[in-house]
């Protein structure tokens, strides 16, 4: 086993999870590419949050490593796992807000446990993040009172506050119409753009999964079936990607891919592919 | 097994609390919180319990002594089952069905909301954060609760027995106060601490391993009432063995 390259901050080697006879993960290999997006796809079930936790250390595979920087998640201490995870922010699947706090408390949680801010500070910083994510004016509200959406931009605002080298996302347009979920696509490109960020995305939402992302990889029954620039994957004859992709793009009689909702963001390589002639 | 299994779990649980307790500064603030709301919460039911409690044990030490003309013992009946043994343990059963239930509760969604995985994320331990304050809090605060239920009992018993049954209250009190020493508070003040860090653990750690779903919530919360008042009342009769067997 060996640290990773500068290239890729993440990096997952024949990482076997399972939980009694249920394979979840099965030898999956990948490496995160820094300063990308990356997507994890698959149907549910696949063992795309199996993965996102191993990253962060939340569990530990059966066999494998999983690099941070120089740190094995793997076989690390509680102490240098809480190290690594100053370097993340992770926007949890329905925002993992606490209830007990307002919106802009919330965001400002992390600095009141990372940093020696006032709280003046504090509420500017959190402010600053809060109008980044397109939310203005809802730091005294409550959590309770927030729809969906704002619930996933409060989460993302809390999980960018401390500026993190890697920003997680799990399953970020679960749950949301399609107008809002076009929304949160719009701003996760935003925000790369904006701070060149590692993002790791994980989603079974395609739509999104092209529109946002540099690379994708597909997990299904546990393996790692397709891995690559987002361009290739689409592109992809594997049957089984094949199968999940087309059950969500749109394929035109002169071989031309649509996606179904065309408020979606689709950019750069992935916009590219999507306009090629359809795989035989 | 299973029950042997869980013990060696809670036992790990309980060790990392006390790791984690001791790895970061303690949480003043947060442990007066929660000391204050868990005090203050607890009083109203308390007081209303104990009171009749101690209105009870009155009726029945007089209708146990006063046929063999032994109504002076009244008193002396309330201290010893009043002060030494059902003040700590009552206390200790209506905080974990109240406090205990609320923390297991609150903690088991917190884990199925996920939210005990953002404070991991966010490098902020979770064991510290959710359970130290708790754990310190309700040590604080069970003693002083104990010495207000002992109080009211023993003021409730004094009424019935000079109001309703007659009694002189003067000697009434003068049993209560000779009966009882300085030994009794002390033992209760460490009985109450001992059932508040037990209520406290057993509670989060049953909200803290709660499986998903409602269904997961019911069973946290149902567990840490029921394992907590049994865990109590073994406690009780081992710390009573010890201070007075």
């Amino acid at each position: 086993m060996s640290a990773p390259t500068p290239d890729a901050i993440i990096r997952l080697e024949h990482v076997h999870k399972r939980f009694g006879d249920l394979v979840v993960l099965d030898d999956v290999s990948l490496r995160i590419p820094t300063g990308a997006t990356t997507t994890i796809i698959g149907p549910s079930g696949t063992g795309k949050s199996v993965l996102l936790k191993h990253i962060v250390g939340l569990m530990r595979p059966d066999a494998g490593a999983v690099w941070v920087g120089d740190v094995d998640m793997a076989t690390a201490s509680e102490a240098d796992k809480f190290q690594v995870r100053k370097r993340f922010g992770m926007l949890f699947q329905d925002g993992a807000l606490f209830d007990d706090l307002s919106a802009g408390d919330n965001v400002a949680f992390p600095l009141v446990h990372h940093t020696r801010m006032s709280a003046d500070e504090r509420r500017a910083v959190a402010e600053a993040k809060l109008a980044m994510v397109e939310l203005e004016g809802v730091y005294d509200r409550p959590t309770a009172a927030l729809s969906g959406g704002q619930r996933k931009r409060v989460g993302l605002a809390r999980a960018i506050v401390l500026e993190p080298e890697v920003v997680l996302f799990d399953e970020p347009t679960s749950g949301l119409d399609p107008m809002t979920s076009a929304t949160i696509d719009a701003l996760i490109g935003q925000l790369k753009r904006r701070l060149g960020l590692t993002f790791v995305v994980i989603t079974h939402d395609i739509v999104s999964a092209v529109g946002i992302s540099d690379r994708i990889g597909m997990l299904y029954g546990g393996k790692l079936v397709a891995w690559g620039p987002t361009a290739d994957v689409v592109r992809s004859t594997e049957p089984i990607v094949r199968a999940f992709l087309e059950r969500n793009l749109v394929w035109a009689p002169d071989g031309r891919a649509s996606l179904p909702h065309a408020d979606r963001l689709l950019e750069g390589a992935a916009a590219e592919a999507l306009k090629g002639p359809q795989p035989r | 097994m299973n029950a042997l299994a869980t013990f060696g779990r809670f036992g790990w649980f309980v060790a990392d609390v006390v790791a984690a307790s001791l790895r970061h500064p303690l949480p003043w603030r947060r442990t007066i919180e929660e000391a204050w709301r868990i005090g203050v919460r607890s009083l109203p039911i308390l007081v209303t319990i104990s009171f009749f409690v101690g209105t009870n044990l009155a009726l029945q030490g007089y209708a146990a002594f006063a046929p063999m003309g032994g109504q002076a013992l009244l008193g002396m009946f309330v201290a010893l089952a009043g002060v030494r043994e059902l003040a700590p343990i009552m206390v200790a059963a209506m905080v974990a069905a109240k406090a205990g239930t609320e923390m297991a509760s609150q903690i088991a969604v917190m884990r199925i909301r996920e939210q005990i995985d953002a404070l991991e994320v966010m490098a902020v331990d979770p064991l510290w954060f959710l359970i130290t304050p708790r754990a310190l809090g309700i040590v604080l605060v069970l003693p002083a609760l104990t010495v207000v239920s002992i109080f009211t009992v023993i003021a409730s018993s004094a009424l019935v027995a000079v109001v309703q049954l007659g009694e002189p209250g003067v000697p009434f009190l003068q049993r209560v106060w000779a009966t009882t020493s300085g030994l009794d508070l002390l033992v209760c003040s460490v009985k109450a601490a001992a059932f508040g860090t037990l209520i406290c653990l057993v509670s989060c750690y049953f909200g803290y391993t709660s499986k998903p779903g409602p269904a997961g919530v019911g069973s946290a919360t149902n567990a840490a009432v029921v394992v907590s008042a049994v865990a109590c009342a073994i406690l009780n009769y081992f710390i009573s063995e010890l201070a007075y067997g």
